[in-house]
């Protein structure tokens, strides 16, 4: 009788992590955007098919990024609670995605920078509130692209500033 | 044997649960949230171990500053730091600050820099030792309107240390008298009662 009242005990013990997995896995670009749609009661603007023309694009050039999405949100109403938005995206992006910056002020603006490494890529989300605006970026990043081209700019920059002088 | 194989599961399934919650970073005292609160701007930076992990992974290993910032940074358990600008003075307390490096008062920690300048800016620096070797380091930089804390955990090299300064927040790094790592750490006290912000 006992081993009977186990096994379902280990059966809820076995599913629960895989629900809440599952369910961080469901966040990202869209889930975030949704959810400030829904609680702030706007409609944000994104750029249709973007996130596929970003891909056919990253084959074809070197910048390293790809995978954007845009969306922009005007006129919200009403003060926005920073803590409460911060923790709505942090739900709502999913596993694996790490704050590494949050920049308040006072006066309501608010910048969240949140990474989650893909691979051999970094995938960045950026949100952006001020005022009645907000501006939502997600892309993906590669690092040693990205690094490349940074360093051609400043051997650029050495360069004409030695001609320069 | 069913019972042991049950205390398992759940044992895998807590652990499961909570896991994704661990990032080996302190959590914010309540302290912060009342100086947060209080400022006019907050800058909040958070690295755990898995982005410098891959913020290493891209480094030049070839060229010998990126090699040594690599080998920094690749170690380290995170770096954690809070900027907090006030619209005017004393806006924080000798209270305030006595909160945030009481998490630090401990054996393992020990001040190698207090310093007070006549113009109100304190510096402090703690550093936590393992076994004589550096494996943390809390600078705590108070300036009449503006409160900073850097927090770097793991094992530092100190003769590297001044190459974080370029990441958002550490370039209070660069004052930090590093020359000769621990050995030479030096407790540069003017004042060596409580140094507080401006009341």
């Amino acid at each position: 009788m006992r081993q009977l009242i186990l096994i379902p005990i280990c059966f809820l013990a076995l599913g629960l992590p895989v629900v809440v997995l599952a369910s961080g896995a469901q966040g990202g670009f869209d889930a975030v955007v949704s959810s400030i749609e829904s609680r702030y009661h706007v409609h944000a603007e994104r750029i249709p098919l973007l996130g596929l023309i970003s891909f056919f694009a990253a084959r074809k050039q070197t910048s390293g990024v790809s995978g954007i999405h845009v969306a922009e949100i005007e006129n919200l109403q009403g003060d926005v609670d920073g803590e409460e938005l911060n923790t709505l995206v942090q739900q709502r992006l999913g596993q694996g995605w790490e704050r590494v910056i949050r920049e308040t002020s006072r006066g309501g603006s608010q910048t969240l920078i949140f990474m989650h490494p893909e691979g051999k890529k970094m995938g960045m989300f950026v949100l952006d509130l001020d005022g009645q605006e907000m501006n939502v970026v997600q892309m993906s990043v590669d690092p040693s692209h990205l690094s490349e081209n940074i360093g051609k700019y400043e051997h650029h920059r050495d360069t004409e500033g030695e001609t320069g002088n | 044997m069913m019972n042991r194989l049950s205390v398992f599961i759940l044992g895998l399934a807590a652990f499961a649960v909570s896991a994704p919650a661990q990032n080996g970073l302190p959590l914010p005292s309540p302290v912060e949230k009342e100086l947060a609160a209080r400022a006019s701007n907050v800058t909040e930076v958070t690295l755990g171990k898995n982005m410098l992990g891959f913020a290493a992974k891209f480094m030049n290993g070839k060229d010998q500053d990126e090699a040594a910032t690599q080998r920094l940074i690749q170690g380290l358990d995170g770096i954690y730091v809070r900027e907090y600008e006030f619209d005017k003075e004393g806006q924080y307390s000798m209270e305030d600050m006595q909160k945030l490096r009481s998490s630090f008062q401990t054996s393992e920690w020990t001040t190698i820099v207090r310093e007070r300048e006549k113009n109100g800016v304190t510096t402090e620096v703690m550093m936590k030792m393992v076994n004589g070797e550096p494996h943390g380091l809390f600078v705590l930089d108070a300036e009449p309107k503006e409160l900073s804390i850097v927090l770097i955990l793991g094992p530092i090299k100190m003769e590297d240390l001044h190459k974080l300064s370029g990441i958002g927040g550490l370039g209070v790094l660069d004052d930090i008298d590093t020359d000769g790592g621990k050995d030479k750490a030096k407790d540069k006290s003017k004042d060596k009662s409580k140094n507080g912000g401006d009341e």
